[in-house]
């Protein structure tokens, strides 16, 4: 059973090759947290692919944490600090200092504030085949099957990695747009978690009030909801320090991950 | 004279309604199309346009056949036309109104006194009043102007009538502007046969732009601000104007520019002539250059040619960097530059205890409605963009006060905010920040400056 395990992704790759003979690997980025890594096949997220990232609730329309997820990813991306990144964004509300807390230094990156969709989805797509860049991100609420394939097959052939942050309007958008099949490698949902409180409450919290303590560390949950070629899955991690890694939750990390069933996740949306 | 009575003279008269703007837009048009004979074209008046010729007449074969070409091409756009080539702005112009019975007039060199003596006074560009003046005096000839003393019509007349005619005869030099701006560089391209099919169109940008860039490579300098102007046959100019993130003088790049744009061109019926002006230069040292088919090496050369594409299409001012600054309000302390200027690599010192800053910053800060209990407290419910949050956890205040040495920051209505994180029940933390106090002018308000991931 357990050498059948292992060949698996050996198989993965012979039947890849068959598919698709022509395609370069890229390589994968590890999270350098053993329960995320054990379920991305290759063992991490894979670089040269398009990996979409969602949000939950109100943080639907503002992408906060799936901006801070991604920027904790694109800064361990390319190690060394080389390389430029490209951010597409309608709406210029990326602030310099929250993201140097997660691991990108703001000066790797080039925004590039387009108002409409479409134009952002050219903009990644002209990104992703140029030189000198390190990763492609484009927040983006409409994104049509097509466009997604276009940009994953870009992506392929130029090796660098790309993030689709989905930032919707409104609800009703959302709505519409959420469950929708696209050409992205993985999709990943990060929810915001209440944080655990500090062990010693901070004096200037209003703790007199009895009606809460001071802001802990912020959590999250990560959801894997579809991944080619793996399974999804959930975990509760605390967010990304100043190198960009993620670390399991305290109370979690001696349980594993619980995988969680695909028609779970397929029905929750 | 009224039409009526002219109409009662002349009852088969023609008459047409006068449209000074569509005149205007039409002599406008016709200054563009004659940038074909020289960069430097402008309207003259209401009936004229103004050619600066000197240094292009040799690529027509001199002046004669410049002119013959000019006259032939109007001629066949039924436009009728009395041309005159003089030494100066003020020569040209009488001599195309008042030389008698010629409508091509070319004065050699040094000949203006002469040529301008036996021409009515009005010849000298001045207004009627003025005119009708001098000749009540029996002032009728140029000539009759140049034997006067200076002083005496001066007093007279003003000023103007010795200065226009020191200008007309060379004595005072005549400062012109150009219709939009002159090039500093410029070639171009004709054809004997119009083209309007766009895969010529494109072997024509190549062309020139391949024409364009030994020029630039020997001077050591780049491309900022391009203009390319299609002209059509009908008189019609089309225009594609560009620029560069940084300067430039690769010609695959250039002409990929152009390219992207071609379909905007509209070439009616045929195109005639193609000039590619450059308006602006910077210094581009050598190095800069990629072998073609070799990766370049330098990181900044790599992303230049994508920022230019981004750029054409969605403007430079699209495309920024973030950049740090030594502030502590918070949205001084991030701001966006844009990603041609140079990067300021001053590090900025930042205080190693600071409180979290938010992964998103609204910039304005978005009102809300808040609930709070005491004077100090953080809200402990607030609706922002209709939705209701309730305050679980919450750290602050921080207090930021505006940069007093600033003029512009001073006395505002935010000039002291009490910054709070705060948590709701779902987990989303937000900062929230009061401005005002207790006991002040007005209530404190609240706001929502930016979200934490």
């Amino acid at each position: 059973m357990v050498e059948e395990r292992a060949c698996l992704p050996e198989l993965r790759e012979r039947i890849r090759r068959i598919e698709r003979p022509t395609l370069a690997v890229h390589g994968v980025l590890p999270f350098g947290v053993d329960e995320i890594d054990r379920v991305l096949p290759g063992g991490g997220l894979t670089q040269g692919a398009l990996h979409e990232i969602l949000g939950v609730g109100g943080d639907e329309e503002d992408g906060a944490l799936a901006a801070a997820f991604a920027a904790g990813i694109l800064g361990r991306l390319a190690g060394t600090g080389e390389g430029t990144v490209l951010w597409c964004l309608s709406r210029p509300d990326l602030y310099g200092p929250g993201l140097a807390a997660h691991g990108l230094d703001p000066a790797r990156l080039v925004l590039v504030r387009a108002p409409r969709d479409s134009e952002i989805l050219w903009a990644m797509e002209e990104g992703l085949r140029a030189t000198g860049i390190a990763a492609v991100v484009g927040e983006v609420g409409a994104l049509t099957a097509v466009a997604s394939r276009r940009l994953q097959l870009a992506a392929e052939r130029s090796g660098i990695t790309a993030f689709l942050l989905r930032r919707w309007r409104d609800g009703g958008q959302a709505m519409r747009e959420r469950n929708l099949p696209n050409a992205a490698v993985t999709r990943w949902r990060i929810a915001a978690l209440p944080s655990q409180p500090p062990p010693i409450p901070s004096p200037a919290s209003g703790g007199g009030n009895g009606w809460g303590t001071g802001v802990g560390r912020p959590r999250w949950r990560v959801e894997l909801l579809r991944c080619r070629g793996g399974e999804p899955a959930c975990w509760e991690v605390e967010e990304a320090d100043a190198t960009g890694h993620v670390s399991l939750a305290a109370a979690l990390a001696d349980r594993p991950a619980a995988p969680v069933s695909a028609e779970g996740f397929r029905r929750a949306g | 004279m009224p039409l009526a009575d002219a109409l009662s003279f002349h009852p088969a008269l023609a008459t047409a309604a006068a449209e000074p703007t569509e005149d205007a837009a039409a002599l406008r048009r016709l200054a563009e199309w004659c940038r074909r004979y020289s960069p430097w074209t402008a309207p003259d008046g209401t009936d004229g346009v103004r050619v600066e010729i000197t240094g292009s007449a040799h690529l027509w074969g001199g002046e004669t056949a410049l002119a013959a070409d000019l006259a032939a091409r109007l001629d066949r756009r039924h436009l009728a036309s009395r041309i005159a080539i003089a030494d100066t702005v003020g020569a040209a112009w009488a001599m195309a109104r008042f030389a008698e019975g010629k409508s091509l007039v070319i004065l050699p060199s040094g000949d203006c006194r002469a040529a301008l003596s036996p021409l009515p006074v009005e010849a000298l560009r001045l207004d009627p009043a003025t005119a009708q003046g001098l000749r009540r005096v029996g002032l009728k000839r140029v000539g009759d102007l140049a034997a006067m003393p200076r002083d005496a019509l001066t007093r007279r007349f003003g000023e103007m009538v010795a200065r226009r005619l020191d200008q007309a005869q060379g004595d005072l030099p005549e400062p012109l502007s150009p219709l939009g701006e002159a090039p500093t560089r410029r070639v171009r391209l004709s054809f004997a046969e119009p083209i309007a099919d766009p895969a010529d169109l494109m072997r024509a940008t190549e062309r020139l732009v391949e024409d364009l860039v030994p020029r630039l490579a020997r001077e050591g300098i780049g491309a900022r601000r391009l203009d390319l102007a299609f002209h059509r046959i009908d008189g019609r100019v089309e225009q594609i104007r560009l620029g560069t993130a940084r300067p430039s003088r690769d010609p695959r790049h250039l002409a990929a520019l152009f390219k992207e744009r071609l379909d905007t061109v509209d070439p009616g019926l045929g195109i005639e002539d193609v000039i590619l002006a450059v308006f602006a230069v910077e210094p581009l040292s050598a190095e800069q250059i990629g072998f073609p088919g070799h990766p370049t090496s330098c990181e900044t050369s790599g992303i230049a040619p994508l920022l230019d594409r981004l750029g054409n299409r969605l403007g430079l001012a699209a495309l920024s960097r973030l950049e740090p600054r030594a502030s502590h309000i918070p949205e001084r302390a991030s701001v966006l530059v844009p990603v041609g200027s140079a990067h300021s690599r001053t590090p900025v010192a930042q205080a190693p205890d600071k409180p979290p800053r938010p992964i998103r910053l609204f910039e304005p800060q978005e009102a809300v409605e808040a609930f709070w209990l005491l004077p100090d407290d953080p809200p402990f419910r607030f609706t922002w963009r209709r939705r209701r949050h309730r305050v679980t956890r919450a750290d602050g205040p921080e207090r930021i006060a505006d940069e007093w040495w600033r003029p512009e920051g001073c006395g505002t209505v935010d000039a002291i905010r009490d910054y709070y994180r705060v948590e709701d029940e779902e987990g989303r933390r937000f900062w929230l920040f009061r401005s005002g106090f207790h006991g002040g002018n007005q209530p404190p308000r609240w706001f929502v400056h930016g979200v934490f991931s």
